[in-house]
């Protein structure tokens, strides 16, 4: 396996070669586009935090705008006043630890388990995993599954089906299959079993690992809606990215004929939303990129 | 691990049994993951034969009556279903080739900036947008392109009153999946590329340069080289999932306008609108409409599984 520094940020051409280091016109051009490109990129957030911040008819006066020309925080104190995004957000952290946690848990000992050599059915637990990538049962049949089973209108529905995502799975298991296994050749002779040679000798070696996955569950259940668009009725229960769903695209789609929030079809209003979500991940993210990278990389070398 | 089998199945006390106890704690650790699988994957595949059955949500699946491919039957008399498989292959098809592309030339262009800060900055930026949900992305979007969006606003304030809403516009639409799918994903999907340069050994290039190649002959004839097996192995690998042109963009972009023109609709929002949402359809149309993507699905993993094998790539299965 590659090393993790050398994947992180990639060199601009291998160190130590006769390169012409000189920057040229093509360079320029080159630097000129990807420019241009990165604030195709950026734009689009600058905008709404623009308008979030902009009285209502400073904006509808002048809609393009390139920097604020008056500032209020009204909106935020609206968005921050509202009791459904508060209740959104308070959801939301009930997934971001312990959904996280409860994943990772199964997940990564699922991972393990399928690592390790010589058990009786492993080949057919394997298999049995692998089909489930190819084929689904599909919606309906997973509606009226989480129905009969009852979950349906419960905070329960939002963690428990997520219990391990196949592909962090096969990640953590190739990660644990690359580690030295003379380390549990000689727990084993020590006496100790597989759940002990588990957490005290494979698990502490991964880490890093178990970083990268943990976040790519953070990040997916901070984004969660689609299972409580499915299946959660009570606006208690609603966690913040479908508060946002509902009060933004689905009354801009009004595919639903829902009763469109007047207060909330400001553009600074729905921009003071959105942003208010955008923002955690901002601020988390150049820190963590590199777990991230990590894991998209390791998961397609081995996968 | 060939030799290890050999003379574990030579000795006397190999047998199943014996195995089992010795791995006892390993099966404990799986035993959750089996009962996970069997009843979120599995039920579910149980559950395909309501796509044979007169079922209502919330019923018992094994007393509803069977009525046998008569739903299907009913799915294949809709036109909106058949506009719904057109527009998902559309979809799918096209976002799957300029995803690819996008993605290979980002990483081309990035593995050519020589200014290093800039190169790290402009990596951060282009992937963070991957990490935000088409909810947001569709905010974002809407904003600009919506009813009362900045193009809107500029062009009721030009035409007098006249607005342009191109998110209703059923021309505008497909770009708009293409382009905000490549906005959101090409950064990315760049990195797996990117990675793969890295590992292009330097005395080729360090030979070229002595042969007094460009930089552009060494991109064509070491860098993309080098990188194909990657891109053949990423592409078929995307190959199953194009009848999966992506739920959570398509739902959080489209309107009624964009429906009703036939352009919109994929199977997945199909499904979930017609069942669910709105009506329409049956549970058991429903899921026949679901049993048919994922037949076809399987059956294009297993095709494309084969040619990979064939042509002398990496299998997927």
């Amino acid at each position: 396996m590659r090393k993790f520094k050398d994947i992180d940020y990639l060199p601009l051409r291998p160190k130590g070669g006769t390169f012409d280091s000189k920057v040229g016109t093509l360079d320029w051009v080159l630097f000129a586009l990807l420019f241009i490109y990165g604030l195709i990129i950026i734009y689009p957030f600058y905008n709404a935090f623009l308008i979030s911040i902009s009285p209502e008819e400073v904006y509808n006066s002048t809609p393009f705008l390139l920097y604020p020309k008056a500032v209020t925080w009204s909106n935020y104190a609206t968005v921050f006043a509202d009791q459904e995004f508060w209740n959104g957000f308070k959801i939301t952290l009930i997934l971001l630890f312990v959904g996280t946690a409860y994943q990772l848990f199964f997940t990564v000992i699922t991972g393990y388990a399928l690592s390790r050599n010589k058990w009786v059915g492993k080949n057919l637990v394997m298999n049995m995993i692998l089909v489930t990538m190819f084929f689904g049962g599909g919606l309906i049949p997973y509606m009226a599954l989480i129905y009969s089973l009852g979950l349906n209108n419960s905070l329960a529905v939002l963690i428990i089906p997520g219990a391990i995502d196949t592909y962090n799975m096969l990640l953590m298991r190739n990660y644990f299959a690359s580690l030295p296994p003379d380390l549990e050749e000689s727990a084993k002779i020590d006496g100790a079993n597989d759940i002990q040679i588990f957490y005290k000798v494979y698990l502490p070696m991964s880490l890093p690992m178990l970083a990268t996955v943990g976040l790519f569950f953070a990040v997916g259940n901070w984004n969660s809606w689609y299972n409580a668009m499915l299946f959660i009725n009570k606006p208690e229960l609603r966690p913040l990215q479908y508060v946002l769903q509902l009060k933004i695209t689905q009354a801009s789609s009004q595919v639903d004929n829902l009763v469109i929030d007047d207060k909330f079809s400001a553009e600074g209003l729905k921009m003071a939303s959105v942003f208010f979500t955008i923002v955690p991940m901002m601020c988390f993210y150049p820190f963590l990129q590199k777990f991230f990278v990590k894991g998209l990389v390791v998961g397609a070398i081995k996968g | 691990m060939n030799k290890k089998l050999i003379i574990d199945s030579l000795s006397p006390l190999n047998d199943i049994g014996n195995r089992t106890r010795k791995s006892k704690y390993l099966i404990l650790m799986i035993i959750p993951a089996i009962i996970f699988y069997v009843i979120f994957c599995y039920f579910p595949m149980y559950g395909i034969i309501i796509a044979f059955k007169d079922y209502d949500l919330g019923g018992e699946i094994l007393t509803s009556p069977w009525i046998g491919f008569d739903n299907f039957r009913s799915i294949f008399s809709f036109p909106k279903f058949w506009s719904a498989l057109k527009n998902t292959v559309i979809i799918g098809v096209s976002k799957l080739l300029i995803s690819f592309v996008a993605a290979i030339l980002m990483a081309l262009l990035i593995n050519e900036i020589r200014l290093r800060v800039f190169k790290k900055t402009f990596q951060t930026v282009v992937t963070f947008p991957h990490f935000l949900s088409w909810v947001i992305v569709a905010g974002l979007v809407l904003n600009i392109f919506g009813p009362a969006g900045i193009i809107d606003s500029i062009a009721q304030a030009v035409n007098g009153g006249e607005s342009i809403e191109l998110t209703h516009d059923p021309d505008f639409f497909l770009p708009m999946i293409f382009s905000t799918d490549v906005w959101k994903e090409a950064g990315w999907s760049s990195i797996i590329y990117l990675a793969t340069m890295a590992g292009i050994s330097p005395e080729l290039y360090e030979a070229a340069d002595i042969d007094g190649a460009t930089r552009f002959q060494k991109l064509w004839h070491i860098t993309l080289p080098a990188i194909k097996p990657t891109a053949i192995l990423l592409l078929i690998l995307s190959i199953g999932g194009i009848l999966s042109a992506g739920f959570d963009q398509i739902y959080n972009m489209y309107n009624s306008a964009v429906i009703d023109a036939g352009v919109a609709d994929i199977l997945d929002t199909y499904i979930y609108r017609s069942t669910i949402q709105q009506g329409g359809l049956f549970p058991g149309e429903g899921a026949a409409v679901g049993l048919f993507k994922s037949v076809v699905s399987f059956i294009l993993v297993i095709m494309v599984d084969r040619i990979a094998k064939l042509s002398g790539e990496r299998g997927i299965i």
